[in-house]
């Protein structure tokens, strides 16, 4: 069997759900039984590590292989996508097939994606991911607001791609080939240019400071969507691609630090976001750059191994968040943080997300808190300060989860009378599934299972000291009880600032409105300045050369008038006269000059219309002027030395 | 056979014209167009048997030739290889579907379509001429056929776009010609065979001579292709040509002056080629962000594809400054980037093509071009907006589609050469992005406006003609095997790939 099965089967069936799309019903089992089947695939595939080669020409070949960290996302993406799949087939009515197909060929992008072995075959993935995800953005496509939203995603995630591109020509140029296997070999600078592509590629797919505000951008799709997008696919492409090429690059001295540099002020920043927003899905939006920003740090620091495990665990926690949020705003109607108060409501629900909020915040004995663990261990290995760092993004990361928690899920408010939708069953089952998850993940706690993780990872593992993981639970503590201690205040939703400063730091400190004033309004401006330039400028030169040539042709045909067949002649004197009186024109300025030109090829064109009657001025005094061009050039010619 | 492709529909034509228009004979439109149609399905079958038979081995196959005017070295040849096949062939597709395709005739549908077959055997034979003298009238009439298509069947300011078009094109030609003759004054002995030509390479070694003769050359093609900043014939062309008449000259005109780069002068004055591919690569580069920014900037749909067009035509040229420049040791990367520049041209000609027809179906629908003036479309005709959001993806170089598969090799092939300017024409991809996304954001999606609540959907016609050209662009996306090896057959040679 292929390995292209693994993309091809989801792909299959976003076919399938597109063409029987006037039976919606069908979608959603469609749909989630083809992930189903497409986890299985994934499952051998882990263990039998395929390979396949599709020759495109005799220079290029795509080449696809499940290997390393591959053969653990190939389980978890279908397996996260099946729970949402089936949450979305419930949950979405508005278009649902179009919706689910569309989904389906996201994830059999996002395959395609881990499973390739060279960068041609990654960027196909890889755009196609950006692509899709546009359109999934821009589901609600009649309120162009959301349209808008999915082009910034796109957009932004485009400009990242850009280092792919150059990722993939330097590779090239370096080891005549694409594949990822030629890297290590690949010499300085091309080995660098590659560092710099994949550096840049990942950072803005994975939501990366400063591309980070794509993904509040990307909360405009439906809940499944974010959810989709924030846990096991997108978002985790930039995670991975570094897990799989961070240690072939390691000779690039700069690239570890850089990738930590990055992915440490992400973590802090985004920590900061997510604190401090007000809108449900997007405090979560910011957790996740946050969150790939730890993941950032652990790459950075060497542990490829900490990174990957990180990945996994916050899969399974972010879509749960996720998805959560979506009962919420259902139930509700409002995305604000400040309406829900949802828990004596929803008491089911509130436990499952306060599992997932638990292993974000990084609670033993929950595998969230292991990889945490694992990550400020590698951290701190590298340097203290990084260490002390990593655990402050750790704390900021528990203290905005619990009052994510608490003011979604908390108990109080006037719930009690509240009228409310309930969520059906499908949606609990979806949430009970991956909270059931998220605790098994308790596993990692295993003795034994480092060796597991480093194999499937790659990188090493540090063990931290006990004092390490005191401080990390002291942190945690101390962050839920200053949690608890706002709450008590009611502050816990406006953290006693001021509204304005508050809204400046939720929306990415500013940061969309420095790239929409830095980046995108200049771009605009230079791009109308040029649309106007392009007419006004340029073409005004060419207009001059046709009044100067119309002025030569009106001489040239004076002269040949009385020689040749009088018919044409007389054509030609009328062209004479109507460039004549253009010219007399073009003394009284610019702009009568432009408008005479008009009126006098006017003229000549509104004889040209019989041109099936044979009138064929126009081609008599083009002719004339370039024999006159042509016989000056030869005559000039054996002048030049 | 190369011959009857060419001549069939160009004898077609003739006997079109001529045919008696009064009495009894007078078919309907409609069955003229089938007629005409069928007419020129015959190269594109030529043609591919052509494709079946080729060997691919380096240097021109299945050549004919006749001997025309023996004292000056002037004769009929036709032949074809890895670079004349698929532009030959792309060319006849888009002539089938831009003749099959719907559109007002004015009650003048004979001339219409004798021109449109005229045009078509002019077009193959420009690709498949392997004599100078033939090239360079079939140069200059494929400009006649255009003008009088342009001018007879726009809209709009027809006739002084035409005649811009006309003249400007013209003026780019003569150049052209002197260029030519400038060429064959340095053979020896004198001929106007390609093959002879580049075998002898005359203007080896000849300073400025050469440099003259390659700035002629170099004019006119660039005018052709169009390169900035002589490319401002194209968008009065384009937006007052009716929707077939524009997919032809993006599809198959512009790709006349890269031909012609690659086939004279980087084939005949290689080391001119090589001397000047640096200046060429930054003026690729500014046909490329200019182009891109400048398209940004429109609000007139066609005006918008026509600027797309600067930008794309910028890779190509790219593409092929990478191929000729002066370096050893990356050929493998010279020859993806003249493979890339290759396929970008008939991926350029299958989507712009497609989309200038498309504009031809808005136009028809609501009478204006003003992207502004729609809205909501995907609402009303999914057809039309599933093909056109297909094309503006694959023009923007989306994978899967056939300007990816074009694209990534010129980037990857040109960054082994040129790596800044490499850089600098990727930003090209992000604006195009923008471009089109904006464009399908404001024209099919968001509200759908009162006036359009009848908007009609494609019709069957529509929906072949230009699935067929969504089948070929997804094609060639997703498996480029089959045409990549072609190509390959000639880059690899060309640039000397061990």
């Amino acid at each position: 069997m292929n390995v292209l099965i693994l993309p091809g089967l989801p792909l299959a069936a976003a076919a399938l759900v597109w063409f029987t799309r006037s039976r919606p019903g069908f979608a959603g089992p469609i749909a989630v039984g083809a992930l189903i089947a497409t986890i299985v695939l994934g499952a051998w595939a882990a263990v039998t590590e395929p390979v396949a080669t599709l020759a495109w020409s005799p220079a290029i070949a795509l080449s696809l292989r499940v290997d390393g960290f591959a053969r653990v996302m190939v389980v978890l993406v279908p397996f996260i996508s099946a729970v949402v799949f089936a949450y979305a087939a419930v949950t979405e009515s508005d278009g649902r097939a179009r919706l689910l197909a569309l989904m389906l060929a996201f994830v059999a992008a996002m395959l395609l994606l881990v499973v390739a072995a060279d960068f041609v075959t990654l960027l196909i993935g890889w755009e196609l991911v950006g692509a899709t995800s546009w359109a999934l953005i821009g589901h609600g496509w009649r309120d162009r607001a959301n349209v808008e939203a999915g082009t910034q995603a796109f957009l932004t995630t485009r400009l990242g791609d850009l280092g792919l591109y150059v990722a993939a020509g330097a590779v090239f140029a370096a080891t005549g080939s694409f594949a990822f296997t030629g890297l290590t070999d690949a010499a300085s600078p091309w080995r660098e240019i590659v560092a710099a592509g994949v550096l840049l590629a990942a950072a803005a797919k994975s939501a990366q400071v400063p591309f980070s505000p794509w993904l509040f951008a990307a909360m405009a799709g439906p809940t499944p969507v974010s959810a989709l997008l924030h846990s096991a696919t997108m978002v985790a492409a930039g995670a991975y691609l570094l897990i799989r090429l961070a240690p072939s690059l390691a000779a690039v001295t700069w690239f570890l630090p850089a990738i930590t540099i990055v992915g440490l002020i992400t973590a802090l920043l985004g920590g900061l976001v997510a604190l401090f927003q007000t809108h449900v899905k997007r405090a979560l939006a910011a957790s996740t750059s946050a969150q790939y920003g730890l993941m950032f740090i652990a790459i950075g620091a060497g542990s490829s191994a900490a990174a990957g495990a990180q990945l996994v665990t916050h899969a399974a926690f972010k879509s749960l968040l996720f998805l959560a949020a979506g009962v919420a705003i259902h139930a509700t109607g409002s995305m604000l943080l400040g309406r829900l108060r949802l828990g004596r409501a929803l008491p089911f629900v509130a436990a499952a997300t306060g599992v997932g909020a638990l292993a974000l915040a990084g609670l033993p004995p929950l595998g969230g808190a292991w990889s945490k663990e694992a990550i400020v261990a590698a951290a701190i290995e590298t340097s203290v300060a990084l260490g002390v760092a990593t655990l402050a993004a750790g704390f900021l990361s528990a203290l905005y989860v619990g009052r994510f928690q608490l003011l979604a899920f908390g108990r109080g408010g006037d719930n009690g009378t509240r009228k409310i939708r309930r969520p059906t069953s499908t949606e609990l089952a979806a949430l009970a599934v991956l909270a059931a998850t998220t605790i098994a993940l308790a596993i990692l706690w295993l003795p034994g299972t480092a060796n597991v993780v480093a194999s499937l990872a790659g990188g090493e593992l540090t063990t931290g000291s006990t004092w390490e993981f005191a401080a990390s639970v002291g942190l945690l503590l101390g962050a839920g009880l200053l949690v608890i201690l706002l709450d008590r205040r009611g502050r816990l939703l406006d953290l006693g600032v001021r509204p304005s400063i508050q809204a400046a730091v939720g929306d990415w400190l500013l940061l969309p409105r420095a790239t929409s004033a830095l980046v995108v309004a200049p771009t605009l401006r230079l791009s109308a300045a040029l649309g106007r330039a392009d007419d006004r400028v340029i073409d005004a030169g060419v207009r001059a050369t046709a009044r100067i040539a119309r002025f030569v042709s009106s001489l040239v045909a004076r002269r040949v008038e009385f020689s040749i067949d009088g018919v044409v002649g007389a054509t030609a004197a009328a062209t004479m006269l109507a460039a004549a009186a253009s010219r007399r024109a073009d003394d009284a300025g610019v702009d009568g000059a432009v408008e005479a030109t008009g009126r006098g090829v006017g003229l000549a064109g509104h004889q040209s219309r019989r041109l099936q009657t044979g009138q064929s001025h126009h081609y008599f005094v083009i002719v004339a002027v370039g024999l006159v061009l042509i016989a000056a050039i030869l005559y000039a010619a054996p002048l030049i030395p | 056979m190369l011959t009857l492709a060419i001549f069939i529909p160009i004898i077609a034509a003739v006997a079109l014209a001529v045919l008696p228009r009064a009495g009894r004979f007078a078919p309907s439109e409609r069955s003229l167009r089938g007629i005409a149609t069928i007419v020129a399905a015959i190269p594109l079958g030529l043609l591919a048997l052509a494709w079946a038979r080729f060997q691919g081995g380096g240097g021109f196959e299945q050549v004919e030739s006749v001997d025309w005017i023996p004292t000056l070295g002037i004769a009929y040849r036709v032949g074809l290889d890895g670079l004349s096949l698929p532009l030959a062939a792309m060319t006849a597709l888009l002539f089938v579907v831009s003749i099959a395709y719907p559109v007002d005739f004015r009650g003048r549908a004979i001339p219409y379509l004798a021109l449109m077959l005229f045009l078509e055997g002019v077009s193959i034979g420009l690709f498949l001429a392997l004599d100078l003298f033939l090239f360079f009238v079939f140069w200059d009439v494929s400009l006649v056929a255009m003008y009088f298509l342009i001018g007879a069947w726009g809209h709009g300011d027809a006739q002084r776009s035409a005649l811009k078009f006309f003249i400007y094109t013209f003026a780019g030609s003569l150049p052209l010609l002197l260029a030519i003759l400038g060429l064959y004054l340095a053979t020896d002995p004198r001929t106007f065979d390609m093959a002879e030509i580049i075998r002898q390479q005359p203007l080896a070694g000849a300073g400025l001579y050469a440099t003259l003769v390659f700035a002629g050359f170099f004019i006119g093609f660039a005018i052709k292709t169009p390169m900035v900043p002589v490319h401002t014939w194209l968008p009065p062309a384009h937006v007052d040509a009716p929707g077939p008449a524009s997919a032809i000259l993006a599809g198959v005109l512009l790709k006349m002056g890269t031909y012609g780069f690659i086939r004279i002068l980087m084939s005949m004055l290689p080391e001119s080629w090589a001397q000047f591919a640096f200046p060429i690569a930054i003026l690729a580069v500014i046909s490329i962000v200019y182009g891109a920014l400048v398209a940004l900037a429109q609000t007139n749909l066609k005006r918008l594809i026509a600027y797309t067009s600067v930008n794309h035509m910028g890779y190509v040229m790219l593409g092929l400054a990478a191929a000729g420049a002066a370096v050893t040791g990356q050929e493998a990367a010279q020859a993806i980037a003249l493979t890339g520049a290759t396929v970008e041209m008939v991926a350029h000609g299958l989507i712009t093509g497609a989309l200038f027809l498309v504009c031809g179906s808005i136009l028809t629908r609501g009478g204006t071009y003003e992207m502004g003036a729609y809205g909501g479309l995907l609402g009303r005709a999914r057809s039309l907006t599933g093909l056109t959001a297909l094309m503006a993806f694959a023009s923007l170089g989306l994978p899967g589609l056939a300007g990816f598969v074009a694209e990534v090799q010129i980037f990857a092939g040109t960054l082994a050469i040129y790596p800044v300017l490499a850089a600098i024409a990727l930003l090209g991809i992000v604006l195009t992005a923008a471009i089109f996304l904006r464009m399908l954001g404001t024209m099919f999606l968001g509200a759908l406006p009162e006036k359009w609540r009848d908007f009609p959907d494609l019709g069957r016609v529509e929906v072949v003609t230009l699935g067929t050209l969504a089948a070929f662009v997804l094609l060639i996306g997703i498996v480029p095997g089959w045409l990549l090896g072609v190509v390959d057959s000639f880059a690899g040679p060309f640039v000397g790939r061990p």
